[in-house]
């Protein structure tokens, strides 16, 4: 970026050395003209030895405009920018708002738009591209901004558990076009968790290059595409009906049992298919730690030189608007300390209906942890969920599942849990809702996930109640 | 006959010679209107007069403008416009060709830039001259203009094969539908 700056300041400077050149030149050639076109009517003494200094230096100053000519050109073709006169032509484009988002911009405003000439046929060449337009300025800097947030209240007859009011996520959705097909990406997401401390969080940052629309590359920290849930409603509860993501897509601090964040690369995008509308998801990164008490997410070292990698498949059919289903498959090697190492494999099915006032989803997965030369877990798990919206009141019913062994050697708390949560969603104004949730779950040698009751190999029903005021901002 | 009798015939006479020729004109211009739709009404797809496309499927426009197609065929990234909230012509795309209401289209967009499904939100520019600015300096522009709006500084693409003027052309603004539409 600063990089770029430095060049296109430098051409900045440049061009005003070459535009100088060009006055000065222009002018020695009008005097040159004029002193010529005066010769046969007016005598006038003119020293030869100056003449030929000046003409010596009008061929230099064309030299030095020549080279500074290509010097601009070469510049503008390392930048990737046009020249001043281009940028100007649509100056008010670029500072209309992209909706629905915020624009933070700074620097000068862009001078009027110069009429386009109709007819024109050569504008494409002289035109920049749209994001050009937008990102010419180097002392402007725009990012959009949307913030999500919500609130709550919660209980639950669960031993040791008491009602609660709670702060939950307050989040940035920050987005920056760099370019017409790079963008920066990031949810800045503050949070509070069980010891009552906040924390603040880069939950996803992401450098994104869209080179066309069979190939997205992306890097950074961003959500693996394992199944459906992950990737549709990140961190944010605005954008989700209930109140709680499903018990398996729950993050890695607060409980959760999937590597729900990787660090690395992801390629993505459409599968040449028709009306099919097939998409395709690869992603490679650090995976998850195997140490229980470090940071879930390998932010910056990886534990071990195997990647984690990660393959999706999507439809979108164009005959049923709405419908996608499609399969991921995980893959990681964990080095679980006292233990052999663990070869995981998370598969992952699903089918969605996602129409403006109904909604279903369904997702089952399996988790696979193979010690070396030991017996192999497999943990099923599935949630669906209905909703329907009638005006300002969205009813739905979740029903969830999870049963891992009691031997499990990644995450050998969670036991079973399964149960019905039914609620209602009531959208007050276009920026703030409220959900009512109850649950019932069964749960088994439910220990540390959730605190101090349901012990080791008992079997118990807890229910909770949550009221939550969700918004965005 | 008397002359009485003659003032009469001769009186009806050249009212239905006046009114038939008006009646005539009226099929003429009723028939015309069936023929090519009235451009006041017409909603125009515009693009870069750079653009190779010429034509565009209902399904192909619908996609584009949804994100679901990012990128022309030349390579260039679709930079949708899209006229202010409350207009006519964008009330008339929102009904036509995103089939929501306004609040849907929001929370869609919002959700889609979200979850990375919208690359870059559409530009919203406030009247059809910005826009036909917007999509002559844009080599991936395409916006959406009332056809009496439309000069030579953008192209008009078909949709389903038809121009604006065009009997069929289902992009039509329906001045009536705003209050069903916000």
């Amino acid at each position: 970026m600063s990089a770029t700056r430095f060049l296109v300041v430098q051409t900045g400077t440049i061009r005003a050395k070459v535009k100088h050149a060009c006055t000065l030149g222009a002018f020695l050639l009008l005097l040159a003209g004029s002193l010529c076109a005066q010769q046969p009517e007016v005598t006038v003494s003119v020293d030869a030895q100056k003449l030929q200094e000046l003409l010596t230096r009008i061929a230099d100053l064309e030299q030095s405009q020549k080279q500074l000519l290509q010097r601009v050109a070469q510049l503008e073709t390392l930048s990737g920018v046009h020249s001043p006169a281009v940028t100007s032509a649509s100056g008010p484009v670029a500072s209309s708002s992209s909706s629905p988002s915020l624009v933070l911009a700074g620097g000068s405003p862009k001078p009027e738009p110069t009429k386009p000439a109709p007819g024109n046929g050569q504008q494409s060449e002289q035109s920049p591209t749209m994001g050009e337009t937008d990102h010419m300025d180097v002392s402007r800097t725009a990012l959009n901004i949307r913030g999500f947030g919500d609130f709550g209240f919660y209980g639950g007859n669960q031993k040791g558990q008491t009602s609660s009011f709670s702060i939950g996520q307050t989040n940035l959705f920050i987005t920056s076009d760099l370019s017409e097909r790079v963008r920066f990406l990031t949810e800045l997401v503050f949070e509070v968790h069980q010891n009552n401390s906040f924390e603040t969080d880069l939950e996803r940052v992401l450098l994104e290059g869209s080179l066309n629309d069979y190939l997205k590359l992306s890097g950074g920290r961003y959500h693996t595409a394992i199944g459906y849930y992950n990737t549709a409603y990140h961190h944010s509860t605005w954008f989700q009906t209930a109140t709680e993501r499903p018990y398996i897509f729950e993050y890695e601090d607060e409980g959760g049992i999937l590597p729900i964040h990787m660090v690395g690369v992801q390629a993505s995008g459409q599968i040449p298919s028709g009306k099919l509308g097939l998409h395709y998801i690869a992603e490679v990164g650090n995976g998850r730690t195997s140490n229980p008490v470090a940071e879930p997410v390998q932010n910056y070292v990886d534990e071990n030189g195997h990647k984690a990698f990660n393959a999706a498949i999507f439809a979108r059919p164009d005959a049923i608007p709405g419908l996608q289903f499609g399969f991921s498959v995980y893959k990681d090697s964990l080095s679980v300390p006292d233990s052999p190492r663990i070869n995981e494999t998370i598969t992952d099915a699903y089918a969605v209906l996602i129409r403006p006032r109904f909604e279903w989803l369904n997702e089952a997965l399996m988790i696979r942890h193979a010690p070396s030369g030991q017996h192999v877990y497999e943990t099923p798990a599935f949630y669906s969920q209905i909703s329907e919206r009638f005006g300002m009141y969205t009813p739905y019913l979740r029903y969830q599942y999870v049963n891992a062994s009691s031997h499990e050697p990644v995450f050998p708390q969670v036991g079973l849990r399964t149960g019905p949560s039914v609620g209602m969603r009531f959208d007050a104004t276009e920026s703030v809702a409220f959900k009512l949730q109850y649950d019932y779950t069964f749960l088994r040698r439910q220990g540390p996930i959730d605190g101090k009751s349901c012990i080791q190999l008992s079997m118990c029903a807890p229910s909770a109640a949550a009221v939550q005021v969700d918004f965005k901002f | 006959m008397s002359t009485r009798g003659c003032a009469i015939i001769l009186a009806i006479v050249v009212v239905v010679a006046l009114a038939f020729p008006r009646e005539h004109s009226a099929q003429a211009a009723s028939a015309a209107l069936d023929a090519r739709a009235n451009p006041s009404q017409s909603l125009a797809i515009v693009v870069n007069r750079s653009n190779p496309i010429n034509n565009l499927s209902f399904s192909e426009l619908r996609k584009i403008f949804m994100g679901d197609r990012n990128h022309w065929p030349n390579g260039h990234r679709i930079a949708i416009v899209m006229l202010e909230y409350g207009q006519p012509e964008r009330r008339a795309v929102l009904r036509l060709i995103y089939r929501m209401d306004e609040k849907t289209y929001q929370d869609v967009l919002l959700r889609g830039m979200f979850r990375g499904d919208v690359f870059v939100a559409p530009k919203t520019l406030a009247s059809p001259t910005i826009v036909r600015k917007f999509v002559f300096n844009a080599p991936g522009g395409i916006g959406y203009l009332r056809a009496s709006d439309v000069d030579e500084s953008v192209k008009v693409i078909r949709i389903d094969g038809l121009l604006p003027e065009d009997k069929g052309y289902r992009l039509q603004i329906d001045e009536s539908s705003k209050a069903t539409d916000d």
